[in-house]
């Protein structure tokens, strides 16, 4: 077997495991947290009829070990399971706001690279000059103020006193417009901390890539400096920043939420957020499911970019490999 | 040289031909000029779970129902009165018998066909007396005493009841409960219609999606008066601080917000804030049943220690009415000479002492919501006064909502409570009689004169003899001294100025179908 497909299968065997503990995690967490979901959902209006009859749908009056069971069957299967409330497949319900997230999120991620590792950039090639101080300062501003009071800001401005751009929602199904001018604000809300960071990540692993002997090799060869910068130096403290970004996926798809909410957007984090105010569990363990996956996708994404990036790290990553 | 410079005009020009390009939707979203508005939005706090009415997740899915479906009869504009809608003709012929009949010629959407008294009958029935795939209805009880729906004609039939029940045309036949649904649609559609119903009112749903809320258009089909709107965008905005900026923008024409948020809304142009008395009740409630709340002196000793009006200055900075009792008006059976407990910390005292609980450790368990908490917080201090030293328990709505359940509701103390109300009550009387008691009667308040009296109002027909009966049952809780009544809320209806909107008291039950232009 080659070095790849040796990294391939522990890579996979990982997530797989990884994507077994945490749905594990999620289940024992849900049979211990406080709070009755036939009386969350149903309010007070239900007859203890129908409270009995939900909680029999939701297969809360079953032991634990069917309930995990159960659980772990759905999932090999592909099954979600139903929204006792609506009647409707949660995998239906997942679908529907997955795409809103999705566009959200890669849009935000692409914003803060766009701008951040040039920003980085040159604050490295740059470093000490005023513009260096001055990036340094706004990124850590950026990097510090939360995504929901920047979203805010940006209502106010763009919004109420510019009136250039909507409030409400993810714009008209089919209005591509309407949709796009609707993902300015919250883009742009979600993004301006990972601009900051991202920057700075690249500031950093610049520097630190240009003090390495090869590039110092290149220079002493006379190579010019934008080629050693751009095409050498850049490649490499790309590495860092690869990484972080699959971190970062994860971590966007969570902080969306205060986003989806103050834009009234619809998204995956929000659909998680009410599933546990509600105690929805069929939904939420769904929608966990589909954020737990995307998560470990883009990792293992993230792992076989860089690997092919620096081989060097394919075969630390393998060690049956690196023992050839 | 020569080339980077050519290359640089170029790119300048890509960017400034891009920006232009990324601006020009951007002109779209400047104020059209002034024109007849045929689409309105506005805000549900909720979002939308189930449109069927007999499943309905709460009135946030009601105020659409209302107006997707018809009714026998419906509430007149902002009154408790009523007015014919589906029915042609409605007949209480005796306290258990109603007749009807139907106007002819009101056609179901998507080809679901004419509504016959047939469609009346599985409306109605299967909130319990004949539950479609044993599936009992949450709202059953808005229709106690119903033993079934006679159908006598294609248009006419009869609503035979075991026992009289004076609330049924407000809180189930008026309301979303007497909303009639196609046989024909729920069958064939099963869990389907509850996100795309078939109903034969003003407008029809175009669209539901999770947490976007609903698109209603008009139902050309309808028989009744044209609504003004052609489109309503039922939205839903979790966040008031949304709401308020989409209302500001322009993009929201209606939404019923918080006082902190509508009341600085009042300087705004072109927005309108309508304030009217709610319908919910707030108060805090006391466990009979655990010590040393189970002594009569004690309870009354914390209502005494208490300023209600001081609570309500810092939960809802005075903006919302005092309550001094469960009924409130216009409600039938509202005693306006309930007692208003004034704070009398020497009183208090006495009575503590005369118990023999000078030093009391207790808890408030409330919801996590600003008014509530600083309520509690003026109440924990007030209480300390006269020697009772409360723990606040703020608890999120998942773990709140339980705690007065079962046997962990024997283990509350004091609480914080807001039920919502309709305009019946007996609808506000139910959660405390004594078979609520591990459900929703959290005070454990076991009255069997209370019992007695709510079942006598029930069957009483006549409206002076039943305000009577309700207020005699108000006397019980009030000699219980297990209920501080705080307020029945306020609702602040903002607006844009172009839109009059329609609701019943309390603002939390709309007519969508009513709103107009101005």
């Amino acid at each position: 077997m080659s070095d790849t497909a040796r990294y391939l299968a522990s890579r996979l065997v990982t997530t797989l495991l990884i994507v077994f503990g945490a749905m594990l995690l999620l289940f024992t967490l849900s049979a211990v947290v406080p709070g009755d979901p036939a009386t969350a959902l149903l309010g007070p209006q239900a007859t203890p009829e129908y409270a009995r009859r939900f909680i029999v749908e939701m297969g809360l009056d079953q032991p634990w070990y069917r309930r995990l069971l159960t659980f772990f069957g759905n999932i090999l299967v592909g099954n979600l399971g139903t929204d006792v409330l609506s009647g409707r497949p949660v995998a239906g319900i997942v679908g529907a706001v997955l795409p809103y997230t999705f566009i959200l999120t890669f849009a935000s991620i692409g914003l803060a690279v766009v701008i951040g590792v040039p920003l980085g950039c040159y604050a490295a090639t740059h470093r000490g000059s005023a513009l260096d101080h001055a990036l340094a300062f706004i990124s850590v501003a950026f990097i510090a103020i939360p995504s929901f009071v920047i979203a805010i800001f940006l209502l106010l401005i763009f919004s109420i006193w510019l009136d250039w751009l909507p409030v409400l929602g993810a714009g008209q199904p089919g209005d591509w417009l309407d949709q796009a001018k609707r993902l300015i604000l919250p883009t742009t809300a979600l993004s301006v901390g990972w601009i900051g960071f991202i920057a700075r990540l690249m500031r950093s692993s610049m520097l630190e890539v240009m003090g390495e002997n090869y590039i110092r090799t290149a220079r002493a060869y006379g190579l010019p400096n934008r080629m050693v910068t751009y095409k050498y130096a850049l490649k490499n403290a790309c590495i860092p920043t690869i990484a972080v970004l699959g971190m970062g996926i994860g971590r966007l798809l969570g902080g969306a939420v205060l986003v989806e909410i103050v834009f009234a957007r619809p998204g995956l984090g929000r659909l998680i957020f009410d599933a546990i105010a509600t105690r929805n569990f069929s939904v939420l363990q769904g929608a966990v499911l589909v954020v737990v996956l995307i998560f470990v996708v883009t990792n293992l994404l993230v792992d076989l970019s860089y690997s092919a990036i620096d081989p060097r790290i394919r075969r630390d990553g393998a060690p049956q490999a690196a023992g050839q | 040289m020569q080339n980077d410079l050519e290359l640089s005009v170029s790119r300048r020009a890509f960017v400034a031909g891009s920006v232009a390009a990324a601006a020009s939707p951007l002109l779209g979203a400047l104020p059209a000029l002034a024109q007849a508005k045929t689409s309105i939005a506005v805000r549900i706090e909720r979002d939308i779970t189930v449109l069927d009415p007999a499943f309905r997740g709460g009135p946030h899915d009601a105020n659409v129902i209302r107006c997707v479906y018809q009714r026998l009869i419906k509430q007149k504009d902002g009154s408790v009165e009523t007015e014919l809608d589906a029915a042609a003709e409605l007949k209480q012929v005796s306290p258990t018998l109603i007749e009807f009949t139907l106007k002819p010629g009101q056609m179901f959407t998507d080809g679901f066909g004419e509504m016959t008294a047939e469609d009346v009958k599985f409306s109605f029935e299967r909130f319990a007396v004949a539950p479609v795939d044993g599936k009992i209805s949450p709202y059953k009880g808005d229709w106690t005493g119903l033993t079934g729906v006679e159908v006598t004609g294609t248009y006419t039939g009869k609503i035979n009841l075991s026992q009289p029940n004076a609330g049924l045309l407000a809180i189930a036949i008026a309301d979303a409960s007497g909303c009639i649904v196609s046989k024909k649609a729920v069958l064939a559609r099963g869990v389907e219609h509850n996100t795309k119903p078939v109903g034969s009112g003003p407008y029809q749903v175009v669209s539901v999606e999770k947490q976007r809320g609903a698109v209603l258009k008009r139902n050309p089909a309808y028989s009744g008066a044209k609504p003004t709107f052609e489109e309503i965008k039922v939205n839903f905005i979790q966040d008031p601080k949304t709401a308020e900026l989409a209302l500001r923008s322009g993009e929201l024409d209606f939404a019923v917000l918080p006082p902190a948020i509508a009341e600085p809304m009042r300087s705004a142009q072109g927005i309108v804030v309508d304030q009217s008395p709610g319908l919910a009740y707030v108060w805090l409630g006391i466990n009979m049943e655990k010590p040393p709340f189970t002594d009569l002196r004690v309870r009354q000793a914390v209502r005494l220690a208490l300023d209600v009006d001081q609570m309500l200055l810092a939960g809802f900075n005075g903006k919302a009415p005092r309550l001094n009792t469960l009924v409130m008006q216009p409600i039938l059976g509202a005693w306006t000479e309930a007692p208003v407990y004034k704070r009398n910390v020497i009183e208090a005292k006495k009575l503590l002492a005369e118990a023999g609980q000078t030093a009391i450790k207790t808890r408030i368990t409330i919801l996590n919501q600003p008014s509530y908490q600083t309520m509690a917080l003026v109440a924990q201090a007030l209480l300390k006064e006269v020697g009772i030293t409360a723990e606040l328990d703020v608890q999120e709505g998942g773990t709140y909502w339980d705690a007065g359940k079962g046997d962990a509701g024997k283990n509350l103390d004091l609480f914080m409570m807001r039920f919502n109300g309709k305009l019946d009550p007996n609808f506000l009387m139910q959660w405390f009689v004594s078979s609520q008691i591990g459900t929703w009667n959290w005070q454990r308040f076991n009255s069997p004169e209370f019992d007695r009296l709510y079942q006598e109002a029930i069957v009483e027909s006549d409206p002076a003899k039943r305000a009577a009966i309700v207020i005699k049952a108000q006397q019980e809780m009030d000699k219980s001294a297990a209920f501080v009544w705080l307020t029945n809320d306020v609702a602040f209806a903002v607006r844009r100025a172009s839109v009059k909107p329609a609701y019943l008291p309390g603002a939390l039950d709309w007519q969508l179908d009513r709103f107009t232009s101005v």
